[in-house]
């Protein structure tokens, strides 16, 4: 009776480690949830900029930055990654993590383990094309592919190109409840050195759920107050 | 002996436990797991020889049995594109589309699956979609805020996931003619079809208001190559006011 016992105890001992290190081997961590940025989250150095970006003309860049927001295009990355709340997804296969935002667009698509598509054939858009891969516990995101389109700012100074680079790395803090991502911008046209600056987003309750916040073109009188003097009385 | 006899038997027991309580944690990932995996790029193709996306919808879609002041408006809509005013305003001023139009629409849209979360992401100009599969309710008619694509809970049966959809922005229409309004309640069925290959979706809309009878129809959608990425569709107003198509940005 005794052997009997010890046979099933080793019996599922032995399903189980195998079964933990199947999972262990496959096992990530969770990014998965909404999260938030706060007053806090923030940690931006200037940037070092090259004297051809120095010499940007300020004026038409916020001309630009109006016009991308009164017609509602894609506002894209960096921007997005500063919207809060936000949202990852990690999808159950492994082989894909978005992040989706509240503003409407069409969020980022995250492909772990495989390589960027042709430079040739691919469109740019403005959250550029991303492949990821796990470096132990770090998520670490390779993104190029970038449009000229919508809010280029970069936080700290700077403007997203077509030749803008950009790796992430995403790391879970404090059990999970805080999320780390580091950014590091390279574009050898507008920064004299890599820029690097760090977001710490916080995670929001389980069962929150995200509100959309719209944009409307057709909006005559938020056209006419996106475009007209401050204090302009618009109905 | 008896005595000993039942030690043992509650040693194995507790033992048995133990291991299974220990493997519990191991085990979990794959109790959890969906039934079935949606995850991927999804396309309509013309697997009925519509010739274009709105030839495919006149050959699958049934007409949506309608309230007749519903029915005067879609004659009304009719009679103007006649008259060669094709483009809807809102497609002209790039304004937000309203569930289920990106569903029909001919770019591609993508599903990414948690355990907790189905969610339907449009490359065209919308929001994301987000089914909840993790037990909750709709929330109280009160607390809820409507949205273009509705609040969306889904449960697993079988194979298949049903979506229960309600809170929905009114303005919107579905494929055969019918309107979405406050009220409007739609249930939709995903079940992949061919290995995984294909993914049907049948959509029941209902509405007292609207509909004389629920307006019921499926899509079939081809699942792109694994190797393919989402796309962004832009929308640019601003180019067509320059090209003269649009004047005004007065609503109709």
């Amino acid at each position: 009776m005794n052997r009997k016992l010890t046979e099933i105890v080793v019996a599922i001992a032995i399903s189980c480690f195998a079964a933990s290190a199947q999972q262990a081997k496959s096992a990530v961590p969770d990014l998965n949830g909404y999260w938030a940025l706060q007053d806090d989250s923030r940690n931006v150095p200037r940037s070092k900029l090259t004297a051809q970006a120095a010499n940007t003309n300020q004026d038409e860049l916020a001309k630009h930055d109006m016009q991308e927001i009164r017609w509602c295009h894609w506002y894209g990355v960096p921007y997005l990654m500063g919207t809060s709340p936000l949202q990852i997804a990690q999808n159950l296969t492994g082989r894909e993590i978005a992040i989706i935002f509240s503003t409407r667009n069409p969020g980022r698509h995250i492909y772990l383990d495989t390589p960027h598509p042709n430079s040739g054939t691919y469109d740019a858009t403005s959250t550029g094309h991303s492949i990821g891969k796990w470096e132990g516990e770090t998520l670490v995101v390779d993104t190029v592919g970038f449009s000229e389109e919508g809010l280029t700012a970069i936080p700290g100074g700077g403007r997203r190109t077509k030749n803008s680079h950009l790796v992430e790395r995403f790391r879970l803090l404090r059990n999970g409840n805080q999320l780390s991502v580091v950014f590091t911008w390279t574009d050898s046209k507008t920064f004299a050195e890599p820029h690097i600056y760090e977001f710490r987003y916080f995670r929001l309750p389980k069962g929150f759920e995200m509100s959309n916040v719209d944009c409307d073109p057709a909006d005559e009188a938020r056209a006419k107050f996106l475009l007209s003097p401050p204090g302009t009385q618009i109905p | 002996m008896l005595f000993e006899s039942k030690t043992i038997v509650r040693s194995r027991h507790a033992a048995v436990a133990l291991a299974l309580l220990t493997c519990g944690t191991c085990s979990f990932a794959q109790s959890a797991a969906s039934p079935a995996d949606f995850s991927g790029s999804w396309e309509r193709r013309d697997d009925v020889g519509g010739g274009s996306f709105g030839g495919i919808l006149e050959k699958i879609i049934p007409k949506a049995v309608l309230k007749p002041e519903f029915i005067e408006a879609n004659r009304r809509e009719a009679a103007r594109q006649q008259a060669g005013d094709v483009v809807a305003f809102s497609s002209k001023w790039c304004q937000t589309f309203h569930y289920p139009f990106f569903m029909q629409h001919s770019a591609a849209w993508h599903i990414v699956q948690t355990t907790d979360e189905l969610i339907q992401i449009p490359e065209v100009h919308t929001f994301a979609r987000h089914i909840y599969l993790d037990g909750r309710k709709h929330p109280d008619p009160a607390a809820l805020v409507p949205n273009v694509n509705g609040h969306s809970i889904g449960k697993w049966q079988g194979n298949s996931l049903l979506v229960d959809t309600i809170g929905f922005v009114p303005g919107g229409g579905t494929p055969g003619g019918g309107r979405i309004g406050p009220a409007t309640h739609l249930t939709e069925t995903f079940t992949l079809l061919d290995a995984g290959k294909k993914l049907q979706v049948t959509f029941t809309w209902e509405d007292p208001s609207i509909f004389l009878k629920p307006h019921t129809y499926n899509f079939t959608y081809y699942k792109s190559a694994p190797d393919s990425y989402a796309l962004e569709d832009y929308c640019h107003a601003d180019e067509a006011t320059q090209s003269g198509s649009v004047v005004e940005p007065k609503q109709q």
